[in-house]
């Protein structure tokens, strides 16, 4: 268990309280449902998942939140924050401030600029559309995103997400999601010196 | 009614259909169903053909025969999707002007010179509705054009689709609209022989206008793929040998 | 009899819970679905259209919600196990069929995935509004039964348990779920077939010429499909045991007392086979959270705070909601000082809970508007607020204040 204010696993019962945030159509309740397949599918945990939904999620700010714990999820909403993945400006100036003290805000470097944030959040940039263009097409960049989150969070490992991301797209796009998965996961190796986090 | 039961029942008798069933929307005497060799269901009033949908989808073997009275305010949206999707259903509109159960209030095919306090509102032309619609079969008859009507019917019932057939009714407390009618029964003939056959006339023509003759007849009849089967040719298209076509 | 292996699409999923509810009606044996389109329930009727080929069902979208329930009743009389899917303004339009559903004594299922109301209300954001209509929302006298699952799990469960609510007793049974739990997602396990229990429709098999439709001695007699030559005749009129209306004065009240009696007695003899609750450390509890749908899943964390500051509470979360659990309330009311029911909505089921306890406990009410579920302080406020209050010497407390006056209580001043 986490004995430094360093670490910033949970105590509620080891729950992580996640949210995926950009505009509509950066795939962000797939990513959601992809995470929480792989979490209580393949790695046997309990994951709860709810969307915005409705006319103010089309294409303006649109969110996923993600709950996934070791044990049954009973209160199946998040209050704070421990992750925050922001693929827009809008989505993180909307959801920041729900963001706990000692959270973990996941965002793309080129489509958010951050403003002055609390002292203890961490903070883990990642071009991923630039990435995902360079791959061939702007549309996995969510994907991109959850290789960078599975590298850093470790809520999930990446053995289930290999195996929920094919489930979760068309046959003839396997390949290209699962490059871009990969593509995600290794810039965790590039990221510069940040202070190291552990899962315990 | 009982003159349009026996119709109906000669129709279901001489089409050989095995597997009938009536859905109305108003009270059957019970000498009137225990004649009937069939199943009969008395449903919410302007819901026969939404409930004979359910029963048609349900089992696609049954025929069903959807009688209602004067339609097109309760379920008159059921009637015109019916018909947009051919169910196959026949359709008796038994028009008589009025609500008869309910001490003659006015409808929608209520006739202005007909009532004594005349409602303002134009009638609806059911047969050229039934065909806008996409109804395979439209006829109209009186009922006193015994022969005629239950040969319609048969013809109806041996079409598969959305098939129409509107039977101008007397409704008992309606006569008193007409000064020179005493009874029913010459309500009856009143129609009769105010009504010209003209079978095959364009749907257009044939609105019930005061002073006019009524026009009778079979006006309109097509070919088109029911619900069910444009449903099975859908999904075969598009899912190849994979999808067992539903009957 | 155990579900047919080709309506259960077993395996782990990861789906929500209208998903999960089209599914659970796939495996029930459910073959039509006549639906209209309404969020937040649209998910459900689309899950069951992309399956409906693979087990043989048919679905169809009509015009509105008054078709698709009249055409539901028809393909229930037709032979098939039969449900629509709707939300709150087309459970609105369907109550005129519901109450012909239970005049006819026809088993189907409604899936109501509730949103805020009154009116057009919420789309789509969640509600818990619906429950009193779902009760008493046709004309007349007739019984229902009600399920509010509070998961995507319970979704199928339910969905499955609900069809063979309704085969056994031949009643409409509505699942009223809501906006959370329909797009809240989470693993659902679908077992094998050999492991779903399934009520078969049972089918007249005597001669046909003494096939008698609503025989007195029997309150859910077996039905026959429309079309095989028993000469069915149906009325939504008050009918004799034949089905025939009666027309006669006379004959008109006796055949309506003995009617609408079969309607109700069907049920309320049965309640203790209906009722399905699910208790959570009740035996000592000096509170009891009375709680159904998502509300109760909220209410565990309020609870837990509870219990964090000492207070004994309790949790009963009615699973089946209607037919009410007069006895088990009454028995409690006994017992404790106070029950706390948080629902979302400005008061529905507290109102049977306040008649169940005969003014022996407390009654404290959590209402929401709708649109989000409650912040769980509220309800730990709620818990707080009745822990507080004592019975008196005769063991009947005294009427402080009315409900509404809780209500207020609640928000201008336990906040502050």
């Amino acid at each position: 268990m986490p004995n430094s204010p360093e670490l910033w696993v949970i105590n509620l019962n080891r729950m992580f309280e996640i949210k995926f945030a950009g505009y509509g159509g950066q795939g962000l309740i797939r990513s959601g449902v992809i995470v929480g397949k792989a979490a209580s599918i393949y790695d046997n945990k309990f994951s709860t998942m709810n969307q915005s939904f409705g006319p103010e999620a089309r294409g303006g700010a649109c969110s996923s939140q993600l709950l996934v714990s070791e044990t049954k999820v009973l209160y199946p909403y998040v209050t704070k924050l421990d992750i925050l993945v922001a693929m827009s400006r809008e989505a993180y100036e909307k959801f920041e401030p729900e963001l706990k003290d000692t959270g973990m805000l996941i965002y793309d470097s080129d489509l958010v600029k951050l403003k002055k944030m609390r002292p203890k959040i961490k903070l883990y940039p990642i071009p991923a559309t630039r990435f995902a263009e360079e791959l061939g097409n702007r549309i996995i960049a969510n994907v991109v995103m959850l290789g960078f989150f599975t590298a850093i969070t470790k809520v999930v490992s990446k053995q289930a997400m290999e195996k929920a991301i094919p489930d979760s797209v068309p046959e003839r796009f396997k390949d290209l999601n699962l490059k871009a998965f990969n593509k995600g996961f290794q810039h965790e190796k590039q990221i510069p010196k940040i202070p190291k986090f552990q899962n315990s | 009614m009982s003159i349009i039961t026996t119709c109906l029942t000669n129709a279901v008798k001489k089409s050989r259909i095995k597997k009938v069933c009536l859905v109305s929307d108003f009270l059957y005497q019970r000498e009137i169903v225990d004649s009937l060799e069939f199943d009969t269901f008395h449903v919410t009033r302007g819901r026969p053909i939404a409930f004979g949908t359910g029963l048609k989808l349900a089992n696609p073997e049954l025929k069903v025969i959807a009688l209602i009275g004067d339609l097109i305010t309760l379920g008159g949206n059921h009637f015109m999707h019916a018909g947009r999707r051919n169910m196959d259903i026949v359709v008796i509109c038994v028009n008589n002007f009025i609500y008869p159960k309910i001490a003659g209030n006015t409808t929608p095919t209520t006739k202005v010179p007909f009532s004594q306090y005349a409602p303002f509102e134009r009638p609806i032309n059911v047969p050229h509705m039934a065909k806008s619609s996409g109804a395979v079969y439209v006829a109209r008859w009186t009922t006193l054009h015994n022969s005629e009507l239950t040969e319609s019917i048969t013809q109806a019932l041996q079409k598969s689709g959305f098939s129409v057939i509107e039977v101008m009714a007397p409704g008992g407390s309606y006569f008193a609209g007409i000064p020179s009618l005493k009874n029913e029964s010459e309500l009856l003939k009143f129609y009769y022989e105010n009504s010209v056959i003209k079978n095959g006339e364009d749907t257009r023509n044939v609105e019930i206008i005061p002073d006019n003759k009524i026009i009778v007849g079979k006006f309109f009849e097509q070919e088109r793929p029911t619900f069910l089967d444009s449903y099975n040719a859908q999904l075969s298209r598009v899912m190849g040998d994979k999808f067992k076509p539903y009957v | 009899m155990r579900a047919n292996p080709k309506d259960v699409f077993t395996g782990a999923y990861y789906i929500d819970g209208d998903v999960s509810s089209a599914y659970g009606a796939a495996a029930a044996g459910c073959k039509f679905i006549g639906g209209y389109p309404i969020t937040p329930s649209t998910e459900a009727f689309e899950a069951f259209v992309r399956r409906a080929h693979q087990v043989g069902a048919i679905s169809i979208q009509m015009e509105d919600e008054l078709g698709s329930i009249a055409s539901v009743i028809g393909a229930s009389w037709a032979g098939k196990k039969a449900m629509t899917i709707t939300s709150g303004p087309g459970f609105s339009l369907m109550m005129e069929n519901i109450g012909l559903g239970a005049m006819l004594e026809t088993p189907f299922v409604v899936l109501n995935i509730q949103r805020g109301g009154p009116s057009t209300g919420l789309p789509t954001l969640t509600g818990q509004a619906d429950m009193m209509q779902s009760r008493w929302g046709s004309h007349g006298d007739y019984e229902i039964i009600t399920i509010a699952p509070d998961s995507p799990q319970e979704m199928f469960d339910y969905t499955v348990k609900a069809f063979n609510l309704s085969e056994k007793y031949r009643c409409p049974v509505m699942i009223m779920s809501d906006e959370c739990v329909g797009h809240m997602t989470e693993k659902v396990v679908i077992p094998s077939a050999d492991k779903i229990e399934v009520e078969p429709r049972r089918f007249y098999k005597g001669d046909k010429d003494k096939y008698i439709p609503f025989p007195v001695d029997n309150l859910v007699p077996p039905m026959v499909k429309a079309g095989d030559g028993y000469k069915l005749h149906l009325t939504g009129l008050a009918h004799d045991e034949k089905g025939y209306p009666l027309l006669t004065q006379n004959s008109k009240v006796k055949t309506q007392n003995a009617n609408t009696r079969r309607l109700v007695d069907k049920i309320r003899l049965n309640v203790d086979k209906i009722i399905e609750l699910k208790e959570d450390g009740i035996d000592d509890a000096e509170i009891i959270v009375v709680s159904y749908g998502i509300t109760s899943r909220v209410a565990i964390r309020g609870i837990e705070m509870a219990r964090a500051k000492g207070i004994k509470v309790g949790s009963l979360r009615l699973v089946t909601v209607w037919p009410f659990p007069e006895k088990k309330i009454t028995e409690l009311a006994n017992k404790v000082k106070a029950f706390v029911v948080p629902e979302i909505n400005y008061g529905q089921i507290v109102f049977e809970v306040e008649r169940c306890a005969y003014g022996k406990a407390n009654i404290v009410l959590v209402p929401h508007g709708g649109g989000s579920v409650h912040n769980p302080d509220d309800i730990f406020h709620a818990i707080e607020y009745a822990a507080k209050e004592r019975k008196n010497v005769d063991g009947i407390i005294e009427q402080k204040t009315n409900l509404y006056s809780l209500i207020f209580e609640k928000e201008y001043k336990l906040h502050g």
